[in-house]
């Protein structure tokens, strides 16, 4: 992959300040059949601005303003079928307005404002868990 | 793992060379249908290309079929649809006949009802199972795995359970309605009902409406033995509840990906099974729980409970039910592999579910809950996720779940000696390309511990058992076993304790091998053979095996197509008679 670099530096003074680094290993608590419970890291951190690392779902389309982060590269489209089987420990990335990404198959680093809770794109139909609100994309 | 694409649905439209009129008129049950008699279906017309439509004649052997219900068709068109219908025994004929400003078309269709001899001694329950993507060569993997060679001279040591004391055997063909190739929605269809189904259809024909829920149906087996004696169902698998093996058996839908819907149709469809047990929360939470699949509020694990279900999460609880209606979930998704739940208990694969019934477990108890019906009972156990790990190239994990199912039906034999009256069934919906096609020398790297002929020596799995006496894939001489149809992908001849998919999207459509594959030492990369588009393997059209045990089991012998595999169940429950 050639210079697909795509760093968004820093779009607002107070966003690009401190963050807190989070790992996928962080984002849920106890999973049950009742459903997933949230980390209470992750309770604590919503709305703040955080760091996390992984790797580009298969995405839509070629240009992205959203995109599925994992844990693992995965050969799966979240949006392509409704009959994937998801791990339940999937971010889902939002662009700023204005802003697209080219697809990656490389690790990630994504910053921005977390949000969790359970929310349904009306577009695509995906129910995310996690989201982060990006400012910053960077590849590894 | 069948992505579930939903390709328009259309009826077979064919106009008659010759006729007036240029519309054309399409019906379903098609042509050929086989039913056993008194099995029910819906019918439907589907006529378009119409001139100011004058009549529709719709006769069954002659006599006009009344009661159909009329819609607006296609193109000015006309549907007309007839739900619950069924036959007597022997040949009939469905006639339609159209007439308008250009004039007269018409069309017809042969059913057949079966209503075979009585059988003196015919099974009173049915346990049926299912191995997901198990071919023959996936049973000859796992029998070379598990019972080994006698190294003095050659002999094999033996036979899986589900070879031996056979009362009968045959090799199973498939296809599907509209293609050669197979999935596992049509094909359990298949084996449910006894019609060609479309690929990712459930016990549907195919309609011209968007709609997938609304296609004509056919009765499945589970729901006849509901309806006609009240006998007791019972769905298992490992997989995730909703998926298509464990759905053929108790919804309709033409799309299988419905998951909701088809859940729904569990608790409130006709079949209305009494044993649930399997993996895939998911689409019984509600959409308001994170991790639910659901659209809607439903809440299946407190509603099943209202509705006299005892519902159990894990092993524990599974093993001291003791109600007559059962409900288990043991995972949010699929249950991962045996030997991620008796080997390698890595906290990756297993998350927070370390207790998870075995295959086993789950059958033992789903029978011992059914025989308390006095009206017999038919109970489908799946071996869900042979197929899962099969797509993805992980030949271990998916050939170590045949050997968990060996135990069960192990059980299950047992069972049926002592209660004759059991017919025991184990075959597989479809195969994968997958081939023992040479040993391997573990001391070794790569190719260079590939051996073959004489040099192959006999495999060591046999010379240490688990405490369920399941030998270890992680032996000194072992079996290369690969995939004739593949993507891209790194060859490392097994996989570890971890999961891993073998390719990973290249972001433009395609996919690429999994980086983290091709870094194991020694790792293979292979040129695929697939569609750029494929990421992972596909069923094959090789032919897979059928096991029969028990009372019936005569009737499953030589070359069957699948279909033919309803029609012998049909035959030794004696099931056509009330229909007659």
């Amino acid at each position: 992959m050639k210079n697909v670099l795509f760093a968004l530096l820093a779009l607002l003074a107070t966003s690009a300040g401190a963050q807190t680094t989070l790992k996928f290993s962080d984002l849920l608590g106890r999973t049950t059949v009742r459903g997933v419970e949230f980390s209470d890291t992750v309770k604590k951190l919503n709305g703040r601005r955080v760091e996390l690392r992984g790797f580009m779902a298969p995405p839509l389309k070629p240009k992205l303003d959203f995109f599925v982060l994992t844990k693992q590269p995965m050969a799966t489209c979240p949006f392509c079928t409704t009959a994937a089987d998801w791990p339940p420990d999937i971010v889902l990335v939002i662009m700023p307005p204005g802003r697209e990404l080219d697809p990656s198959t490389r690790l990630l680093s994504v910053t921005g404002r977390l949000e969790i809770g359970v929310k349904r794109d009306d577009e695509t139909g995906f129910v995310s868990l996690i989201r982060i609100y990006a400012d910053r994309v960077t590849e590894q | 793992m069948n992505k579930g694409i939903h390709r328009k649905p259309t009826l077979l439209m064919i106009a008659l060379a010759g006729a007036a009129s240029a519309a054309t008129v399409g019906v379903q049950p098609y042509d050929g249908a086989r039913f056993v008699a008194g099995q029910q279906f819906d019918l439907r017309v589907e006529v378009s290309g119409l001139k100011n439509v004058k009549s529709t004649v719709v006769t069954l052997d002659g006599k006009p079929v009344t009661g159909l219900a009329v819609t607006p068709g296609r193109d000015g068109g006309q549907n007309h649809m007839l739900r619950g219908l069924s036959l007597t025994r022997g040949q009939h004929t469905l006639a339609v006949t159209v007439t308008d400003d250009a004039g007269t078309t018409t069309r017809s269709a042969t059913w057949t009802a079966e209503a075979p001899t009585y059988t003196a001694r015919p099974a009173k329950n049915v346990i049926l199972f299912i191995a997901d993507g198990m071919g023959w060569n996936t049973v000859n993997a796992a029998r070379i795995i598990a019972r080994g060679y006698n190294a003095q001279n050659g002999n094999p040591n033996g036979l899986l359970s589900m070879e031996t004391g056979l009362g009968g055997m045959a090799t199973v063909t498939t296809s599907s309605y509209d293609s050669f190739l197979a999935d596992s929605a049509n094909t359990a269809s298949s084996i449910a009902t006894g019609q060609k189904v479309l690929v990712n259809a459930l016990n549907v024909y195919p309609d011209n409406t968007d709609d997938a829920l609304d296609n004509p149906r056919v009765e499945t087996i589970t729901e006849m033995l509901r309806r006609l004696r009240g006998a007791g169902v019972g769905l298992v698998s490992t997989a995730f509840g909703v998926d298509a093996t464990p759905a053929a058996f108790a919804a309709h839908t033409r799309r299988r990906g419905d998951y909701q819907a088809i859940a729904d149709q569990y608790f409130q469809g006709p079949a209305k099974p009494d044993v649930m047990l399997f993996g895939g929360s998911r689409d019984f939470i509600p959409s308001t729980a994170p991790g639910s699949r659901r659209r809607d509020d439903r809440n299946w694990i407190d509603e099943s409970q209202k509705l006299g279900f005892q519902f159990v999460s894990n092993r524990t609880e599974l093993l001291n039910a003791g109600g007559t209606k059962l409900f288990g979930l043991f995972n949010i998704d699929n249950v991962p592999s045996y030997l991620d739940r008796a080997q390698y208990r890595t906290k990756d694969m297993l998350g927070d579910f370390t207790d998870m019934p075995y295959l086993w477990d789950m059958t033992q108890k789903a029978v011992q809950t059914l025989e308390k019906n006095p009206n017999g009972f038919f109970l489908m156990v799946e071996a869900g996720m042979v197929d899962k790990y099969e797509h993805p190239l992980d030949w271990q994990r998916g050939v170590w779940d045949v050997l968990e199912l060996d135990r069960a039906v192990d059980w299950a034999k047992q069972y049926a000696r002592q209660h004759p009256d059991t017919l025991v069934l184990v075959t597989a919906d479809h195969a994968h390309s997958i081939s023992a096609y040479a040993g391997y020398d573990s001391s070794k790297q790569g190719r260079e511990g590939v051996t073959t002929y004489e040099k192959g020596s006999f495999p060591t799995y046999t010379s240490k058992l688990d405490a369920n006496g399941i030998p270890f894939p992680q032996t000194a001489r072992g079996v290369a076993v690969g995939f004739a149809g593949t993507p891209d992908y790194c060859e490392t001849y097994g996989s570890g304790p971890v999961f891993l998919d073998p390719t990973v999207s290249d972001g433009k459509g395609g996919f690429v091998p999994n980086p983290k594959i091709c870094e194991t030492p020694g790792a293979v990369r292979r040129v695929g053979n697939l569609g750029p588009a494929d990421a992972q393997g596909v069923h094959s059209a090789d032919p897979m095996p059928l096991f029969a045990f028990g009372a019936g089991a005569q009737n499953f012998t030589g070359m069957m197509d699948q279909t033919d595999i309803f029609f012998a169940i049909a035959r030794s429950m004696n099931l056509a008679r009330a229909g007659r």
